[in-house]
Order: C-alpha cells, then sequence, then structure tokens
C-alpha cells in the first residue's frame, strides 16, 4: 500500500509541474495569483466528492458511487427550495449536510441490505437524483442564495479560497489520520482487499461499507453547499461529471479500483493535477471536448505506468 | 480428575437429506496434538466447523471445561478459547504481520470515542510472540504480502495465540508447502502442544500426522470409525481405516 502511494505522488507532481511549466510558456499571463484561486475553487467541489468517492472505492467489495453528481445537483436544489419555501435560512447548511448523508445512505441500502451490484445501484440512483433535479426545475437556477453565505463561499486567504481552506484541507487531513491511525482504517483497508477474512475475524464489514456511502452523500451534500455559497444560485446541473471526473482522481491517486490500496494525498494531488490541467487547457481555449479526451489519456498513461512497474515487481 | 479440555458428545450433523457427521464423540486434552484423518468428505472439515462454531450442531453437545456451550458464531467459539486457522489463513496481504494478528480487536486509546491505534504495543507484543514461536520473522511491520507460506502459517497461529487460545484447530496447514516449510509449521504446531495447548489437525499427510500428533482420530462417512494413541498403531493400520479394508470397518459397515 505504501509502496504504491509512494510512487504516486512523485508522477503526479512531475506532472503538474510539466503543466505549469507548458503553460508558463505558452500563455505567460497565466500565471498570477487569481489562477491559484480559480483553480482551488474549482478544486473544492471535485475534492469533496473525491474524499467520499475514495472511501467507498477503499472499502471494496466492489465499490463505487456513481451518483455522487446527481447527489450534489439534487441536494443544491432541494435546499434552495426548502429556503424559498420559508424554512429559516441559517438552516440551510443542516439541510444540505442531511439530504446528501440521507441520498449517500440509499445507495448504502441498496447495496448491503439489497445486495444490489454498487455499479448498478448507484448508477440508478444517478439517474434518479440528477433526473429529478432537472425535473423539478426545468433545467433552470434557482436563484437567491443567503446572502450570508456569500462572504465564506467568495471569500480568499492569501489567495486560497475559504471553502478550500475552512472544508478541504481539516477534512483530507481528518480523513488521512483516521485511515491511518485508527482501528477503523484498518478494517477499512481489511475488508477493501480481504472480505472474508475481514469477516472471519468479526469486522462489522455491512455496516461500514453503509456507513462510507452514507460518508459519500455527506461530502456530495458539502459540494452543494459550497456551489450555493460560490454560485449564490442552485444549478440542476452542477453536479454534471463529477462522476466520473471523481473516479478519475481516485484512480490517478493511486486508489486500486477493487479497493484495500491506496491513500488520500493522492487523491488530493490528482484532484489539483486535474483542475490545473483543465484550467490550463481553458486558459489556452482548447476546446472542451478535447479537454475531456486529453484527461482520459491522463488516466489510461498513469494506471500503464503503475501496471508496469507492478508487473515488473511480480515477475 | 479434571475434565478433558473440549468434550463432543454425540455430534451429529444433517444437510437436508444428507448425514454429514454421525454421533460422533471426541475428546481433546490440553497439551495434545489430535489428528483428524479421512478421505475427502468423510466429515472432518463438518466437524471442526462444528467445534468452530461456523455451524451449529443438528444433535450432540460441546463441553468445555465439562460446561456445555453453544456456539453460533466463530466469535462465540473464540471467546470459549477456540481459534480455528482455516486452509486459506484469512489474513490481509495488503496489511502487515502486527495489524493482521491484532485485526479485529485491535489494542486502542480512546480519543472522543475514536480508536486510535496503540502501534508500538502492538508491535511489542507480536515481536514477542514471534520469538515463542521461534517463527524468524524480524520485522513485525513488513505486509503480510511479504512473507513466505510458512511464515504465513506463523502470523495465522500468532493470531490464535494472542487470543489465549486454549485449542487451535489447524485444517491442512502444510498442503501447500515446501518440505522446509512443513518442518518448520510441524514444530510450531509440536510447540503449541508443548505450552499447554490443545490442537487438532486435519491433514492428508501421514508422515505430518505421524511425526507430530499424539493421537490419531480416522473418520469415514461422518462417523469417527477409530480413534489411535500413535504409539499404539502404525500408518499401515491407518491407511487400512481410512480406506475401509480394515476388519474393524467392514465389520461396521456390514452392520449399517
Amino acid at each position: 500500500m505504501s509502496s504504491r502511494t509512494s510512487l504516486t505522488l512523485p508522477i503526479l507532481a512531475g506532472l503538474w509541474i510539466l503543466i505549469v511549466a507548458g503553460l508558463a510558456i505558452l500563455q505567460p499571463s497565466a500565471m498570477a495569483l487569481s489562477t491559484v484561486t480559480t483553480v482551488l475553487q474549482f478544486s473544492t467541489l471535485l475534492a469533496l466528492v473525491s474524499l467520499g468517492q475514495a472511501m467507498v472505492i477503499l472499502g471494496g467489495g466492489a465499490g463505487i458511487d456513481l451518483s455522487v453528481g446527481g447527489t450534489v445537483s439534487l441536494v443544491a436544489i432541494i435546499a434552495m427550495l426548502l429556503d424559498t419555501a420559508g424554512v429559516p435560512s441559517f438552516l440551510l447548511p443542516v439541510v444540505c449536510l442531511v439530504a446528501g448523508t440521507l441520498l449517500g445512505l440509499v445507495n448504502g441500502i441498496l447495496v448491503t441490505r439489497l445486495r444490489l451490484l454498487p455499479l448498478i445501484a448507484t448508477l440508478g440512483t444517478f439517474y434518479v437524483y440528477s433526473g429529478t433535479a432537472l425535473a423539478i426545475t426545468g433545467g433552470s437556477a434557482i436563484g437567491g442564495a443567503p446572502a450570508y453565505l456569500l462572504p465564506w463561499g467568495r471569500g480568499t486567504l492569501a489567495g486560497f479560497p475559504l471553502p478550500f481552506v475552512t472544508l478541504v484541507l481539516p477534512l483530507f487531513v481528518l480523513a488521512v489520520l483516521l485511515l491511518r491511525y485508527t482501528a477503523w482504517g484498518r478494517w477499512i483497508y481489511a475488508f477493501g482487499f480481504n472480505e472474508r477474512s475481514a469477516r472471519l475475524v468479526g469486522i462489522p464489514v455491512d455496516r461500514a461499507r453503509f456507513i462510507a456511502y452514507g460518508f459519500s452523500g455527506l461530502m456530495a451534500g458539502l459540494a452543494a453547499l459550497v456551489s450555493l455559497a460560490w454560485l449564490g444560485s442552485a444549478r440542476p446541473n452542477i453536479g454534471q461529471n463529477l462522476e466520473l471526473t471523481s473516479l478519475t482522481a481516485v484512480m490517478l491517486g493511486g486508489v486500486a479500483i477493487f479497493g484495500g490500496r491506496g491513500g488520500l494525498v493522492g487523491v488530493l494531488a490528482a484532484v489539483l493535477l486535474l483542475v490545473t490541467l483543465q484550467t490550463g487547457l481553458l486558459q489556452l481555449n482548447v476546446n472542451t471536448i478535447w479537454q475531456v479526451g486529453i484527461i482520459g489519456a491522463l488516466l489510461i498513461l498513469v494506471l500503464l505506468v503503475d501496471n508496469i512497474r507492478m508487473i515488473r515487481r511480480t515477475a | 480428575m479434571t475434565p478433558p479440555l473440549i468434550e463432543a458428545r454425540q455430534i451429529s450433523k444433517r444437510f437436508g437429506a444428507l448425514t454429514a457427521l454421525n454421533a460422533v464423540d471426541l475428546t481433546i486434552r490440553s497439551g495434545e496434538v489430535l489428528a483428524l484423518l479421512g478421505d475427502n468428505g468423510a466429515g472432518k472439515s463438518t466437524f471442526i466447523k462444528v467445534l468452530s462454531g461456523a455451524h451449529p450442531a443438528s444433535d450432540g453437545e460441546i463441553l468445555v471445561d465439562g460446561r456445555p456451550v453453544h456456539f453460533a458464531s466463530p466469535q462465540d467459539a473464540a471467546e470459549a478459547g477456540i481459534a480455528t486457522i482455516f486452509q486459506e489463513l484469512a489474513l490481509s496481504e495488503n496489511l502487515s504481520i502486527a495489524e493482521n494478528v491484532f485485526l479485529g480487536r485491535e489494542m486502542t486509546r480512546n480519543v472522543l470515542g475514536v480508536p486510535f491505534l496503540k502501534r508500538r504495543a502492538m508491535k511489542r507484543q507480536v515481536t514477542g510472540l514471534l520469538d515463542e514461536l521461534d517463527a524468524h520473522i524480524s520485522d513485525p511491520e513488513a505486509p503480510v504480502g511479504s512473507l513466505s507460506g510458512g511464515q504465513r502459517q506463523a502470523v495465522a497461529i500468532c493470531r490464535a495465540l494472542n487470543l489465549d487460545a486454549r485449542l487451535v484447530i489447524m485444517d491442512e496447514p502444510t498442503a501447500a508447502l515446501a518440505v522446509a516449510e512443513t518442518r518448520k509449521v510441524l514444530q510450531l504446531v509440536r510447540r503449541l502442544a508443548d505450552s499447554g495447548r490443545a490442537v487438532i489437525l486435519i491433514s492428508h499427510n501421514m508422515h505430518d500426522v505421524f511425526e507430530v500428533a499424539d493421537r490419531i482420530a480416522v473418520f469415514r462417512r461422518g462417523r469417527k470409525i477409530a480413534e489411535r494413541e500413535r504409539r499404539a498403531t502404525d500408518p499401515e493400520e491407518i491407511v487400512s481405516f481410512i480406506t475401509g479394508a480394515h476388519p474393524d470397518v467392514r465389520a461396521l459397515e456390514m452392520q449399517s
């Protein structure tokens, strides 16, 4: 596990330097503090969702959460609808967290109680959640997010967006501590890798996975809250593509898709790399269609490098 | 006289119309290695699954220290001091030796309800256990994935010792091992018994059994058909029990 992450980080750092250097040569005007702020602002949503995604995938059992994007959209819509319906504004953050967690726990029930394959279960809820968000709103945004949220959502501290400083960094630090230094963390790696042995020693695998899906929903709910505070409105398509980009970040960050291997530092690094790349391509006026293709090629490349290394080591 | 550590009385196990175990009596005393022999499907594995709490018995009772017990799960059996090392060992290869030994029952320090690991204490205890077994594994922080088959058996045995197991059940511990590794594991089995624990060993290897066992029980078609002190028997006799060629077995099977 450690030998895997130890090479992931240098690779990601190298790629990141390459991208920044390329951008500095091609578009020197992009080298500004405001670019850093933009990158981190966009990173916040992806980082939160990727954290939840990583926990689900680390827990193994073919775990995956394809519904995260739909959850972000639907939570944002639900929160703003309740807000306009007269629910006190100060409750909006609570609504986001509760709604996100509940939507995530629905996945948990489908997977751990009804024994649906996670890929199928969360693909289903992805359609339900994102479809509902679009249907309720007819596709248009709901404006008028509470004013008290905006200074936090748009504020910066030395160029760092406040949501990044107050949510992403502390949550990743806590999650890393949890995985590395607590019994719960060891259990996640244990049943993520070898479910049968974990069950034999009495680890409550199903309950833990149920919680992991709830946690992924909670992170999606937080991302919805950040989007409201940042944009000032709820967009029914705000979560679009987050399921795929978060998957990309998790795998790029060195987490094995079969679970039990990898760490969260790599995931955060991969999030920053992906958003830097996207922002850079945007600055260079590269068509968004090409951007998606480039990210896909990057994912395949990094996984290939990793595979070759694994084959060499076992040979 | 003190009661035996474990006494199984008239244990039967039926799966639908199939009788996998038929009224098996067996006692196990502390400090001895009992080998269970028999063909595939003879009922050995079913018997240890009943003892280890994985399957409930259809009939009969189990006594620990002379008191009847009921095992609803492997955890119940573990509480009673019975640890089972399954053939596939049930180790997590991505975790370290120490983490595997303590998996599911880690030493922790609670901070705000969160169980933080006491890594150093666990490492120290595992080092002690490995020394006690003379297992020749230097680093308890090494990942189990990097160990040989025999070393993995040692880790699984460490886990059993760490549970304060009084009976260790081992299912074919030497099946996939090279000669030198097999030696090592048989030494571990002997050392377990010499330290006052009881060991039940399932094996197909007559040579291993005669090297390490004190007593041998032979299963055939769901029954225990013979039980011998090792000193009072030889491999030929045991083989004839297993295959059913022994006159006693024939007589028994004529009756039924």
